[in-house]
This record gives C-alpha cells, sequence and structure tokens, in this order.
C-alpha cells in the first residue's frame, strides 16, 4: 500500500484549536457563545462527548471557567475558549487557577475592544490586558497562532506546558487567524508528544507523615498533583497559603509559595521558547511577528527580496514568557526592528523595548483593518 | 409628470389610519425577517408616544440582537454590558427618579450571563420596567442553546436537543421573579397574532403607567421567535411558538398589583 503523502482538508483556526484540544487529551470544556471564539465552543460540544468527555453550556464566562477549574481539579484536562469581553469576567478564575496551580487552558481569540467593542472585527489588543491579568503580575504563558495548524499544535503545546507547570495558559488568537479557513494539509503537523501532570503518590513531608497539597523542595519546583476526591485529602484554596494549602497570611512559608508560583514559570522560560525564523545574511532589518500580522509579515518579505532587498523575519509563537534568547539570537547586525501590530499603542513593541535597547524598535500599528505588506515595507531601512 | 408626483394624486385624498410613531426612526431594521423585535420596538415606542413621555423615557439596550436598539428608538439609549441592562437602569433610575427608564433585554442577557442583576433589580423594587425578550435561543452568535431552549429543542450547542438530566429545564425566571415582594407587577406575553400584539401593548402601557405613579419593578417577558436560529419560516416559527412555547411559557399576568 502506497504511504498517505498528504491529507488536505479545509480548515479554520477556531477548529484547528479544537483539535488540538483533543488531541491533547482534553477531556472537559465548557463554553459562552460570543464572537468570534463560538467556533471551537460548538465543535467542542460536538466532538467532545463522543470521545468520552464532558463539554458543557455555561450561564457565562465566569462559570464556564470555574467549571473548567473545577474538572482540573479532579485531573481531568479541561479548556474554554472566550474573546475580550469574555476574558474581563474570567480573570477572576486566571487568578484562581494560578494561585491554587491548577491547570488550565484558554483560547482567546481577539476581536476589537475596548468593552463590547467590534465582535466581527479583528485586534490585537488584548495582549496585555491577557498577561497583565494577576495581581501581582505573574506570567501567564501566551501562545500565539497564526495558522490553522500553529493552532493545533500551539493548543496541543499550551496543554503540555499547562498540565507540567500546573498554571493557566492561554492560546491566543485573533478573529482572523481564528475564523479564516483555508487548506492545511494535516501531514505537516509535527509530531506532538502528549504529557500530562505528574500525580502523587502518598508522600512525607516529616510532619508526622501528613500530606502536603503543595509540597515542594525547591521553589522552581513544580508539585505533583493531588486531585481533590482521591486517596490523599487535598486542601485547595485561593488565599495565600502554605505548602498544605492552608490559608496563611504571610508566613515565610506562605511567602515561599507565592514566589514560587513565578519562579517555577522562570525557570522553563527558556524551554517555552518558540519562534518561527527566516533570517537573511546582510538585513540590517528584523520583522517581528506574531498572529495575524505574520501573515501579512510573510508577504512583506517575499515582496523585499524580490526587489533584492535584504530582511529577516522572525515570528513568535511563545508571545510569554518572552522568548528573549531566540530573539536576541536573530539581531546579529540587526539595527532596526519592526513589530506590526493591530493595536494602536504597540503593545508587545512596549514589552521589547525594556528587553532590547540596543536597536531601533519601530511599530506598524493600525486600528479596525489589516495592515498591508506595504505598510509594513514602507518602514525597513 | 414623474412617478412621485403621481403618487401624490392618489394618496392626497387618503385618510392616515396608521403610522409610524414619532417615536420610532425610521432606520431600516438590521433584524432577520419575521423576528418579533421589530414589533416589540414599535409596541414600545407607540406607548412612550401615547403617553407623551418621549422627552423623559431612558432605555437600555442589551448585548444581543437587540444591541442596536438604539437605531431604532428615536429616545436617549444606552447599550450595557453584556447581561449589566438592569444594573445600569438601576443607576439612571436612582440618580433620575423623574425619568421613566426601561431596559429591554433577551433571555440569554438576563436569565443567564445577566441572572444576578435581574433578581437583585428586581427584589430591591427598582421602579424600572424590565422587557425580557424571549426566544429560547442566542440568535446574534449563532443559534446556541440558552437558559430558556425548550426540552428537547436542538440548537447549535444542543444537536441532539436541549438534554434536561445534563443541562437542566429552561428557566422560568418570570415566574422565580414574581415571587420576590419587589417585583410590583409580572406578566408574560406574546407578539406571534395580532390578538396577541394588542395584549403585549396593553401590558407595555400598564407598565408605563405604574412606573410614571412611583410604583415597583414592573416586568413584562414578551415570548417571541427567532427563523433564523431555529431554522423555520417565519410563517413556521409562529406556529411552533404557539405549540411549544406556550405550553411551557403560558400568557397572562402572574403577579398583578396587590394595591389595585
Amino acid at each position: 500500500m502506497e504511504a498517505v503523502q498528504s491529507m488536505v482538508r479545509i480548515r479554520s483556526g477556531n477548529q484547528m484549536v479544537a483539535e488540538g484540544a483533543l488531541r491533547a487529551g482534553c477531556k472537559f470544556f465548557a463554553g459562552y457563545p460570543i464572537t468570534p471564539a463560538s467556533g471551537i465552543y460548538k465543535l467542542m460540544i460536538d466532538m467532545l462527548p463522543g470521545r468520552g468527555g464532558v463539554a458543557l453550556s455555561a450561564p457565562d464566562e465566569i462559570s464556564a471557567l470555574a467549571y473548567c477549574v473545577g474538572a482540573s481539579l479532579r485531573g481531568q484536562k479541561a479548556m474554554t475558549a472566550t474573546s475580550g469581553p469574555g476574558w474581563a469576567l474570567m480573570i477572576e478564575t486566571v487568578q484562581y487557577a494560578l494561585m491554587t496551580e491548577t491547570p488550565v487552558v484558554i483560547a482567546m481569540v481577539q476581536r476589537l475592544g475596548p468593552s463590547t467593542g467590534g465582535a466581527t472585527q479583528n485586534a490585537q489588543g488584548d495582549v496585555l490586558l491577557v498577561e497583565h491579568c494577576t495581581s501581582g503580575g505573574y506570567t501567564i504563558p501566551v501562545f500565539t497562532p497564526s495558522t490553522p495548524i500553529e493552532c493545533y499544535e500551539l493548543t496541543h503545546i499550551a496543554f503540555t506546558w499547562s498540565e507540567l507547570l500546573r498554571t493557566p495558559v492561554v492560546v491566543m488568537l485573533d478573529k482572523e487567524v481564528g475564523m479564516t479557513s483555508e487548506d492545511i494539509d494535516y501531514m505537516t503537523i509535527h509530531d506532538l508528544t502528549t504529557l500530562s501532570r505528574q500525580r502523587s503518590i502518598q508522600r512525607d513531608n516529616g510532619k508526622n507523615g501528613a500530606m502536603d497539597t503543595y509540597y515542594f523542595e525547591n521553589p522552581e519546583d513544580v508539585p505533583s498533583f493531588v486531585p481533590v476526591g482521591g486517596q490523599i485529602k487535598a486542601t485547595v484554596t485561593g488565599s495565600a497559603h502554605n505548602k498544605a494549602g492552608k490559608l496563611q497570611k504571610n508566613s515565610p512559608e506562605t511567602l515561599e509559595v507565592l514566589y514560587h508560583l513565578q519562579k517555577k514559570i522562570d525557570a522553563h522560560a527558556n524551554q517555552m521558547e518558540l519562534v518561527k525564523r527566516d533570517l537573511q545574511d546582510g538585513a540590517r532589518t528584523l520583522i517581528l511577528s506574531y498572529g495575524i500580522t505574520a501573515r501579512t509579515a510573510r508577504e512583506a518579505v517575499r515582496r523585499i527580496r524580490n526587489n533584492n532587498g535584504k530582511v529577516s523575519w522572525l515570528n513568535v509563537l511563545s508571545l510569554f514568557p518572552v522568548p528573549a534568547n531566540k530573539i536576541r539570537a536573530s539581531l546579529h547586525n540587526i539595527e532596526r526592528i519592526i513589530i506590526p501590530e493591530e493595536n494602536f499603542g504597540g503593545q508587545y513593541r512596549s514589552v521589547l523595548c525594556n528587553v532590547f535597547d540596543k536597536q531601533e524598535i519601530v511599530g506598524v500599528n493600525k486600528l479596525g483593518a489589516m495592515i498591508t505588506p506595504d505598510e509594513i515595507i514602507a518602514k525597513v531601512v | 409628470m414623474n412617478a412621485t408626483a403621481e403618487l401624490d394624486i392618489q394618496f392626497k385624498d387618503l385618510d392616515v389610519v396608521y403610522e409610524r410613531p414619532d417615536t420610532l426612526t425610521d432606520a431600516r431594521l438590521h433584524y432577520c425577517p419575521g423576528c418579533g423585535h421589530g414589533v416589540v420596538h414599535r409596541l414600545l415606542m407607540e406607548v412612550v408616544e401615547e403617553l407623551n413621555i418621549k422627552d423623559r423615557t431612558i432605555g437600555v439596550a442589551p448585548v444581543g440582537c437587540s444591541v442596536f436598539a438604539y437605531n431604532y428608538l428615536d429616545i436617549d439609549m444606552q447599550e450595557a454590558a453584556h447581561g449589566r441592562a438592569s444594573a445600569a437602569a438601576t443607576g439612571i433610575k436612582r440618580v433620575f427618579p423623574d425619568k421613566i427608564v426601561f431596559s429591554y433585554q433577551g433571555d440569554g442577557d438576563l436569565a443567564a450571563i445577566g441572572t444576578a442583576e435581574t433578581i437583585h433589580t428586581a427584589n430591591r423594587g427598582e421602579k424600572i420596567l424590565v422587557v425580557f425578550i424571549n426566544n429560547a435561543i442566542y440568535g446574534m452568535t449563532g443559534g446556541q442553546m440558552a437558559p430558556t431552549t425548550l426540552d428537547n429543542m436542538k440548537t447549535s450547542t444542543s444537536p441532539f436537543g436541549r438534554n434536561p438530566d445534563h443541562v437542566g429545564h429552561p428557566l422560568k425566571i418570570t415566574e422565580l421573579l414574581a415571587m420576590l415582594p419587589g417585583t410590583y407587577y409580572v406578566t408574560r406575553v406574546a407578539v406571534n397574532s395580532p390578538r396577541n400584539v394588542r395584549i403585549a401593548k396593553k401590558a407595555l402601557l400598564k407598565s408605563f403607567e405604574y412606573q410614571m405613579q412611583g410604583k415597583g419593578l414592573c416586568f413584562v417577558e414578551v415570548v417571541s421567535n427567532c427563523p433564523s436560529g431555529w431554522k423555520m419560516t417565519p410563517v413556521e416559527s409562529n406556529k411552533w411558538l404557539e405549540e411549544n412555547m406556550l405550553p411551557m411559557f403560558p400568557l397572562g399576568d402572574i403577579k398583578v398589583p396587590s394595591d389595585e
């Protein structure tokens, strides 16, 4: 029999998020209708029950994410999908998931904001809202696909990191990436290894043989998971707590837990870095893109090179933690970094300005319409 | 002689017996053909005109299909965040007790994401009118299952029909609100037939009058249709409404004022 060389289908980004989640072993989904993320909700309702999972309709986004956290506290891989206004309601539970070290994946399909904004208009205006949603300024890992295949792969990867680090992880699309359908070849999807959180076995913390729900040796370590309703007694609270999961004000152990929540992510930041590089020798300009602007950037790069110009291109797939090493490794001889973003202030640019001070960082920003390749080309040295 | 002049002559001697109230703009409705929203918009504005309260009426629109209500209702309108219409109306009424304030909300907005606001607004007995359009589906986002979706009713997120074992029965929030002492007048009407339209108008008229008298919260549920979401013609949807929606959501007054 001949080996299958290609399997081309028409898929949207939203569809591939749902399929990527199933591939990662997602067994629980809760959703609330919101354009442009409703497609993920609909598909999970259609597909999950037949695969031994649970898909629930929630009365609002607050409940939707709280359902997911409940399922995850029991050990299931859980996901919800929303857009800016729904994210605003979810922030409470995102923080709760972070504090209680509960893995959960949120597919966040951006639309034009603020408030109800423009339901059917594209934007990349939620970058900082998503990243800076926690009191205390903890890092929320954010992955930004720009194609349906990347939607599939990055959703899978988001589940992996969510499980391994026991923290909420966001797959951030924008309306164009989520709702545009195109032909994709399933055979081009990379091999993906599905990983799950490490389960706890009965352990002694040296205190009368009792078990701590959040026991760790070093602050960088991720505590192994104790499911609620299991054989080991689990205590979970969103309040500041010690390793046993008991509310405490500011004991040294509680402060250690608070530092640990960030340190465990910092310790794995290098491994989380994901970029796609297309560097050119002699280029003095680097176009740095993410999400839908990657598609524009690709065309801009093609046109520049067709005109014998030189330009390098970096597509950031892991927006946060900032993939500083991989960006830095792409900056040889680069004098100018161009960052096209569909938001008015240059949100990711403002983040990178603090990291890279040797290069001139230039934004191409637009609201309510897609950035064109020519608008990027005009900024190239 | 051009066509317009010809029309002028034809209509010159005719009497106007029915026309668009001044309180409605002449914008073309964006609603799907056969949708009940247009009828309810008109009824509301007819009542506002008849009571001559156009200048003191403030409406709060929801998120959902009727998010564009301000395009059609020629009064001060504000669109609230999803589910928060009755809360926003509370704020307006508390600082402007002399104004006539109403919120206009669909089932997703009022009975799902805005349940807390709805119940507490009613419980406080805010002196406003809440118009609740119940068409048992999320129309704007593509026909998802709503809190009032009927048992076994198919929607895009209940492809095999609403399973009450899985997601519960339709939420009869109107009956629930009638139990609260804060509500003054609670009724359920429909706009699927001329007779029901007339009854609906009377209910809205009464509610505005009660508010002008400074009575408590009036709650008018309008059982409506969604031909697009239900995947029916407008005529079929009105028939389906009669046969399926009304047994679950029976028409009539649920709570009449105790002091009358």
